[in-house]
């Protein structure tokens, strides 16, 4: 019995062991090893999936770090970060005009994206009936899974000509960006959006409906409101989703390496000048992409603790 | 072994030399093998000609590396390849190195419109103000008021540097120009905008698009052959004296009508030996 209480103080509070009185001592160590060895062995095996993860981003973000920070010392942060000439075959190394890409593509794709999402997420867990959720939802679900080169064709070969005609230039630019973001992060925004509004308690629907508020009424003034954190979330992992697309926006917003004139002139973002340059780069010009690699990774992260500390700011508050 | 070789020719051909020195016997490896070093626009060319040389002759082997025109005229007059590739002629400083040309194929550059554009011809210097952003409607041309859509390729292109080099002539590309990945992505905008304007080689160009005249001389093969066509360049084969032993049979075999014909056209060029009937 001591050696049994011991392995299972041992196996700590996540390995409860099973403890019947008036069996054998024999048959109770047995059956307590067997499970502290299983519940033990599949700690450590959970711990090495969770460690692997976090290498990856530790080994990747050190990688990009190393090959990438010589730019800073090379060109100056600011130069670096604010320069407006992107000439990198001859030495001009400014990402301000693709730092401006990708934010503007991205802010545009939001405010476009998700109200859409938003409104989606609503009609699924509020107004559809099952039988109606049952078609849309997988519907939605879809769009998530279209690869992105997808989307950029169907950019390239349908919504630029469309686009030009009505800007009499070739199309490329902002706005076909932006259409075609907003679509792409939908699914991100209202799935998460979803789950937000129906892990809600029923509890205050009906409280609400029981006030004599209409449908609506408890829409806007209740439930999205109390769901509001989870919203936020959403956007901000949507926005995640924009700012790093590569291909699809590659194919449609032209990539010149400049601040556009106008919503339909071409320009470039951080991702996409990494892909098209990564094919020949050298020297400072291959350190430059590894620093804009950063600058991303650094937005990445900024993003992520902005979605942390709402949680918690959410969980103070609910 | 044949395959897209990253590491310097040189590098290669003296460890290949090193193994036939001490090889035990066999009969010399060295003169069984052919290392093409130089343009990185060649490099499609001569390595698929060099796998189709080396299944046709199963002795020989083809090494090919794509390092530039001027590394690999550095390379062969230096002795560490048997075949130089340039996309360029020769330089004043590079005419007295002894070495032999012999022209492989054609590198023409079409400049294409849109099918319903009323404007067939350009000259060299409207091309160039056009493409450094200069010129931006189609008015200040012969066209109708219709802004200028200018369509770029990226700069890994082989095509983007041909066309900078023989048309723009030290200028710069408007940088707030279209800059698309791909002949065929350049081709299919330009199909499909009725005022854009691009470049890609003449053997990709299709009915869907115009190729425009240039100085007043139509894109056509002929006219290419004929050295009157002026966005055109001369791809060669580099060697020291007159090409012997393996390596004239694979020059013999990069002239010869089925590579020609084939892997040459295939890349988009012309060929330089056109069978004629």
């Amino acid at each position: 019995m001591a050696g049994s209480e011991r392995d299972m103080r041992d196996a700590g509070p996540g390995a409860p062991g099973p403890r019947e009185p008036g069996s054998g001592s024999g048959v109770l160590r047995q059956t307590a090893r067997s499970q502290y060895l299983k519940e033990s062995s599949l700690r450590a095996l959970f711990l090495a999936c969770a460690s692997v993860a976090v290498m990856g981003v530790a080994l990747i973000f050190l990688f990009v770090g190393l090959r990438g920070w010589a730019i800073f010392a090379k060109v100056g942060v600011v130069d670096f970060l604010f320069g407006s000439t992107w000439l990198p075959t001859e030495g001009e190394f400014g990402i301000w005009p693709l730092i401006f890409g990708s934010f503007a593509v991205t802010i545009g794709a939001l405010l476009l994206g998700a109200p859409l999402a938003i409104g989606t997420a609503i009609f699924l867990s509020e107004v559809a009936s099952p039988r109606v959720r049952s078609i849309l939802r997988p519907a939605v679900e879809l769009l998530a899974g279209i690869p992105s080169v997808i989307y950029g064709f169907f950019g390239l070969i349908v919504l630029r000509p469309i686009i030009a005609d009505m800007s009499g230039g070739l199309g490329f630019g902002l706005v076909t960006g932006w259409l075609i973001l907003a679509i792409m992060i939908v699914p991100t925004i209202s799935a998460i959006s979803e789950d937000a509004l129906r892990s809600l308690s029923p509890g205050i629907r009906e409280a609400s409906y029981a006030m004599g508020a209409t449908k609506w009424q408890t829409i806007y003034k209740v439930l999205v409101p109390a769901a509001k954190v989870g919203i936020i979330d959403a956007v901000i992992l949507g926005m995640g989703r924009a700012i790093g697309e590569t291909m699809a926006v590659l194919m449609v917003i032209g990539n010149a390496p400049v601040v556009p004139a106008g919503v339909s002139e071409p320009f470039s973002t951080l991702t996409t000048t990494i892909v098209l340059d990564m094919a020949y780069a050298s020297g400072d010009h291959r350190t430059a992409l590894f620093g804009m690699a950063i600058i991303l990774f650094l937005i990445s992260m900024v993003l992520v603790a902005l979605v942390r500390s709402l949680s918690r700011f959410g969980k103070q508050v609910g | 072994m044949h395959r897209l070789m990253r590491i310097p020719a040189t590098l290669c051909a003296v460890a290949v030399t090193a193994v036939a020195l001490s090889g035990c016997g066999s009969d010399s490896r060295e003169e069984r093998q052919v290392t093409v070093t130089g343009s990185t626009t060649i490099l499609p060319i001569a390595e698929i000609a060099g796998e189709e040389f080396e299944e046709a002759n199963p002795d020989y082997e083809v090494f090919v590396s794509g390092l530039g025109s001027s590394a690999g005229i550095e390379s062969v007059s230096s002795g560490s390849s048997d075949i130089g590739s340039s996309s360029r002629e020769l330089k004043d400083e590079e005419l007295d190195l002894g070495l032999v040309d012999t022209p492989i194929a054609y590198d023409a550059i079409a400049v294409i419109v849109h099918r319903d554009n009323p404007v067939d011809g350009l000259t060299s210097d409207e091309i160039r103000s056009v493409f450094s952003g200069e010129v931006t409607n189609w008015s200040e041309l012969g066209g109708p008021d219709l802004e200028i859509g200018v369509v770029n390729r990226d700069e890994a292109s082989g095509t983007r540097e041909a066309f900078s080099r023989i048309v723009l002539d030290g200028d710069r590309f408007d940088p707030a120009a279209a800059i698309l990945p791909g002949t065929g992505q350049v081709r299919s905008v330009v199909a499909n905008s009725v005022g854009a304007i691009g470049y890609i080689s003449l053997g990709f160009v299709t009915p869907e698009v115009k190729a425009v005249e240039v100085d007043g001389v139509a894109a056509t093969r002929a006219n290419v052959i004929g050295d009157t066509y002026p966005v055109r360049r001369v791809l060669h084969f580099f060697t020291v004296g007159p090409p012997v032993g393996a390596a004239a049979e694979y020059v013999d075999y990069v002239l010869s009508s089925d590579v020609q014909e084939g892997v040459v056209s295939d890349a988009g060029f012309i060929p330089y030996v056109v069978e004629r009937d």
